[in-house]
């Protein structure tokens, strides 16, 4: 299948679907304006899965080359980012059946939840900057009505407004990044920049710096790069937790897919500077997040830096993504992208679960978890211990193949950071896991069963079943990403 | 014979939730059938007396294809004398907590047998990246046994341990990609890579295999987790901890150290030694002073895993074969024979304390008068523990000291260390049992089927006095091959 039919597919089956769920909001009946708009958000994205796994099959079995047009690329790697995405909204809008239930604008929710995947599917494929940015936009606009969505929330208004400002502005810098490349190459097109720089790769300008740094800043602010991740804690905290998954799982991976596109694709030519700048954000990243999860009291907020700290792993990759350590490196961002969404959606919709029956997320409420909620304190405590790296849990492998990246790429030292890191974080993760199974619970009062919200539990053990098979059968998920980064070339 | 305890956890822990005591016995039969598994293994070993080469292998199956991971199996006479130990020790263990574990039976039986499962897993795994899995699995039934049926600072002691073995490692694990980055051809298993690993790899693997294996141990600078993991665990716990936690470090440093990275072993091998004869002497000196029999034995523990740091390593640089064999397998040997003698003194002193009330030292009077058959027991125990001459505990430290004096006549130091060993043993029993009984304590004696099941764990060690090559008899040439291969006696 062509380039342009597999968007034109993906663009009809996102835009009609979400219009639709959209225009239920109209119906007077309860009924309608809920279970219909649930179960037609989870059809549509069922069918864009489907269409999704099927493409990547076809590629893969038929041993096809990827195939371009001026503002998409077809290849695996999109196929592999689009997949992963689509598993989180998934996984999302599975979950939301339980924890926005009730909610007078649910069918809008599922609409903007669908559009925004739509964004982030189109942002895999994307291979124009311009394309780059309506996709950037189509993704976020929809997560900055979502986060606000209770609005007599002060906190998620809050959460809204410092997501919408720092999102805009974010915007605002990767538009600024894109004209100055226009201005140097005189195109937008990826592949056009890399051959218009081909020639004037020695010569460094000002300029040429100035647009690279703008580039990692604009995009570091949706991967929850150090130092532009203030909004992170704030927001995930503030929003539905469910949007709270949908941003750090979700959102965040596609900022890594156009990162590779721009930096490992289009600007090789200007590795010596970049990959300099990332692996001093990923050591900054990696220790900064993983220090402030460290007294964090409440757990979406642990949650919160405990997801800038794995953004850090994952920028240890694109520091060393050059020869010789390139395709380690970049399989093992690819790996740790698809591992990170789901142990975070695993975690943060366990967390939700705690949320939604007791109202407070606060530490202490989940002491002596494991005999109120055991599905939920079980498939939390599986997820703290992948994003920790235990093996053999999926966490383990990706960061294995990362930090051997790391030290094939003769940065040694960001791997004894990482690995050093590892080990910090486990100090917060076990804590939880402590306070869930090994503590007493606060007052007498707590200690009834609470009825677990039995789809957050489905899906919370659907997401387990996936780390612990990841993490037993790694080959899995490592021999795509190893396909899609062999045809990156 | 992994699986089988890893994959019975499961219908263990749904017995248990039937009827408690029908998860008590299904996994005494298991460990039973892997007891019995263990031994056919151990044994075909000993008739073959192939003890240096790998048998019973399985694979290499490729796991993560390209990545050099292999799923890959096999046993020398190393794995399978500690495989063969830890299955003894988990039957022994499954009986002692009939008694002694009264809380959350399901749970606790499918973690024991989790443990069984992936320690067995780590003795014999022939990949690097397969044993690290093993090795970190082990942690997570250990993390919950501590911090679930641990005594008042539970909570504390399992953070602890947790966060210093997770830390050693993960440096340990960067060793091990730098030894299959830098090594042509690149892999991680075991017996591709002997002899192959560049001289500067082998310096920087050992120091960081050295934070890996030193924590388990432990190694004294890095040992601070291991008495309050010993002490407050259950007694059964503590006798996995000792028994065979602490064995995988004596097991990383042969298996890696002497085997892979031979070369920086052999040049460097001063250094361990200074090591482990300062873990011996400190383990030596600060269990004396304990008042808590508890962490008295704890403390043993370190003194005896020295002797194990110091006989591989003063094995692998000896100048004659001899010399060396009495190293290598003496330390083997004290592993093995450390497991029985830490299993009998740590479970009685769970009886002790659930009989008594209190572990301490000074508190403990008159116990020949009060309870006469955990005396027995007691003196049997300590006996074993300070390597009499009536356990095979004696030859192994004998065959240490005899290797490392024939290699540094001032090794003869050590000597020193098993009059320190004696020394506090009977001095506690002389406060202990020597006592008179004050009048206003009675003690409960241990029941017959305690008794037994104690006495069990000293079977091995009279019968490997009397028969020593029973296990020299597959060690010896392992150690005799690992010596020749570092480039001894050349």
């Amino acid at each position: 299948m062509n380039a342009d039919m597999v968007i034109i597919d993906y663009v009809a089956i996102f835009t009609v679907g979400s219009l639709l769920v959209a225009s239920l909001s109209l119906s007077k009946r309860a009924a309608v304006r809920q279970s219909l708009a649930f179960y037609a958000s989870l059809a549509v994205l069922a069918a864009s899965l489907a269409f999704t796994l099927l493409n990547l099959s076809i590629y893969l079995l038929s041993d096809s080359k990827p195939s371009y047009t001026n503002l998409f690329h077809v290849d695996p790697l999109s196929y592999f980012f689009a997949f992963t995405v689509q598993i989180v909204s998934f996984l999302v809008i599975l979950s939301s059946r339980n924890y926005m239930w009730g909610d007078r604008n649910l069918a809008v929710y599922f609409s903007l939840l669908l559009f925004s995947t739509l964004g982030m599917v189109l942002l895999s494929f994307a291979a124009d900057l311009l394309m780059i940015v309506v996709a950037w936009e189509l993704m976020g606009i929809p997560t900055y009505v979502l986060a606000g969505l209770r609005k007599d929330n002060p906190f998620s208004n809050e959460a809204a407004v410092k997501y919408f400002l720092l999102g805009a502005f974010s915007s605002g810098i990767l538009l600024y990044a894109i004209s100055l490349t226009y201005g140097l190459t005189g195109t937008t097109n990826l592949i056009a920049v890399l051959q218009a720089l081909q020639g004037s790769a020695t010569q460094l300008d000002p300029l040429t710096l100035l647009t690279l740094a703008l580039f990692i800043a604009g995009f570091g602010l949706k991967m929850s790069v150090v130092p532009f991740h203030m909004w992170i804690p704030d927001a995930y905290e503030g929003a539905p937790t469910t949007i709270s998954t949908f941003l750090s799982a979700g959102t965040k991976k596609a900022g890594f897919v156009v990162a590779i596109r721009v930096f490992v694709v289009a600007l090789p030519f200007l590795s010596a500077n970049w990959t300099t700048a990332f692996a001093i954000l990923a050591l900054a990243t990696m220790t900064l997040g993983n220090i402030a999860a460290l007294t964090q009291r409440s757990l979406t907020r642990m949650l919160a830096y405990s997801s800038i700290a794995q953004a850090g792993y994952i920028l240890i990759g694109f520091a060393v993504a050059t020869e010789p350590a390139k395709t380690l490196a970049l399989i093992g961002v690819l790996f740790h992208a698809f591992n990170h969404a789901i142990m975070q959606s695993s975690a943060f919709l366990a967390v939700a679960a705690v949320d939604r029956t007791m109202g407070r997320v606060s530490l202490d409420s989940f002491a002596s978890l494991w005999r109120r909620m055991p599905i939920t304190s079980f498939s939390l405590a599986v997820s703290l211990l992948a994003l920790a790296g235990i093996p053999p849990l999926n966490g383990f492998w990706s960061k294995l193949v990362l930090f051997t990246a790391a030290i094939q790429g003769d940065m040694a030292w960001l791997a004894l950071a990482g690995v050093l890191n590892s080990a910090l974080s486990l100090g917060y993760y076990a804590w939880v896991i402590k306070r869930m199974y090994i503590d007493e619970p606060i007052s007498s009062l707590e200690q009834g069963k609470i009825e677990e919200p039995p789809i957050i539990s489905g899906v919370l053990l659907a997401a387990t079943a996936i780390i612990i098979v990841v993490g037993i059968y790694p080959s899995l998920i490592y021999d795509l990403a190893k396909a899609a980064v062999l045809a990156l070339g | 014979m992994i699986f089988i305890p890893i994959v019975g956890s499961v219908p263990v822990y749904l017995l248990g939730r039937l009827r408690e005591r029908l998860c008590e016995i299904a996994s005494l039969v298991i460990t039973l059938i892997v007891f019995a598994l263990s031994l056919y293994m151990y044994g075909s070993l000993l008739i073959s007396k192939e003890g240096a080469t790998f048998h019973f292998v399985e694979g290499p199956y490729s796991w993560l294809s390209g990545f050099g991971v292999d799923y890959y199996l096999g046993v020398d006479g190393l794995g399978a004398s500690l495989i063969l130990i830890s299955a003894i020790l988990s039957v022994l263990v499954v009986l002692g907590s009939w008694d002694l574990i009264t809380e959350k039976k399901p749970i606790y039986y499918f973690l024991i047998l989790l443990f069984e499962g992936s320690i067995i897993g780590v003795f014999c795994s022939l990949n690097l990246i397969l044993f690290y899995v093993f090795w970190e699995i082990v942690l997570i039934p250990m993390f919950f046994f501590i911090g679930v049926w641990g005594g008042p600072r539970r909570k504390y002691a399992a953070m602890k341990f947790l966060i210093f073995t997770f830390v050693g490692s993960v440096i340990m694990l960067l060793g091990f990609i730098l030894i299959y980055l830098f090594t042509t051809p690149n892999t991680f298993n075991i017996p591709e890579l002997i002899g192959k690993i560049p001289f500067w790899v082998q310096l920087l693997a050992s120091a960081a295999t050295f934070a890996g294996f030193g924590v388990k141990l432990p190694v004294v600078p890095l040992h601070t987790w291991l008495p309050d993991a010993h002490v407050e665990a259950p007694a059964p716990i503590s006798v996995f901890l000792a028994g065979l936690l602490l064995k995988m470090g004596g097991y990383g440093f042969i298996r890696v150290n002497l085997g892979l990275l031979a070369e920086a072993s052999r040049q460097y091998a001063w250094i361990f030694i200074a090591f482990g004869i300062l873990t011996m002497f400190y383990g030596a000196l600060v269990a004396m002073v304990q008042r808590d029999l508890k962490r008295m034995i704890a403390l043993t523990s370190i003194n005896h895993m020295g002797f194990v740091l110091l006989g591989s390593f003063t094995g692998i640089s000896a100048s004659t074969a001899q010399a060396a064999v009495y190293g290598i397998s003496g330390a083997i040997f004290q592993m093995f024979n450390h497991a029985a003698a830490i299993g009998i003194l740590f479970m009685l002193s769970g009886y002790i304390h659930e009989q008594a009330g209190t572990r301490n030292i000074d508190e403990l009077k008159g116990l020949r008068i009060g309870m006469p058959k955990t005396t027995l027991v007691l003196i049997l125990g300590s006996l074993a523990g300070m390597a009499a001459p009536m356990y095979s505990s004696f030859l192994s430290e004998w065959m240490v000291i005899l290797g490392a004096i024939s290699v540094n006549r001032w090794y003869a130091l050590t000597v020193l260390i098993p009059i320190f060993t004696v020394a506090y043993f009977l001095w506690m029993i002389k406060r202990t049992v020597m006592s008179p009984l004050p009048e206003h304590i009675h003690y409960h004696d241990l029941h017959n089927r305690a008794m037994i099941g104690l006495l069990l764990y000293l079977v091995p060690l009279f019968l490997l006095l009397i028969f020593p090559s029973l296990l020299l008899g597959i060690v010896d040439p392992l150690s005799l091959w690992l010596y020749q291969a570092a480039g001894g006696g050349r």
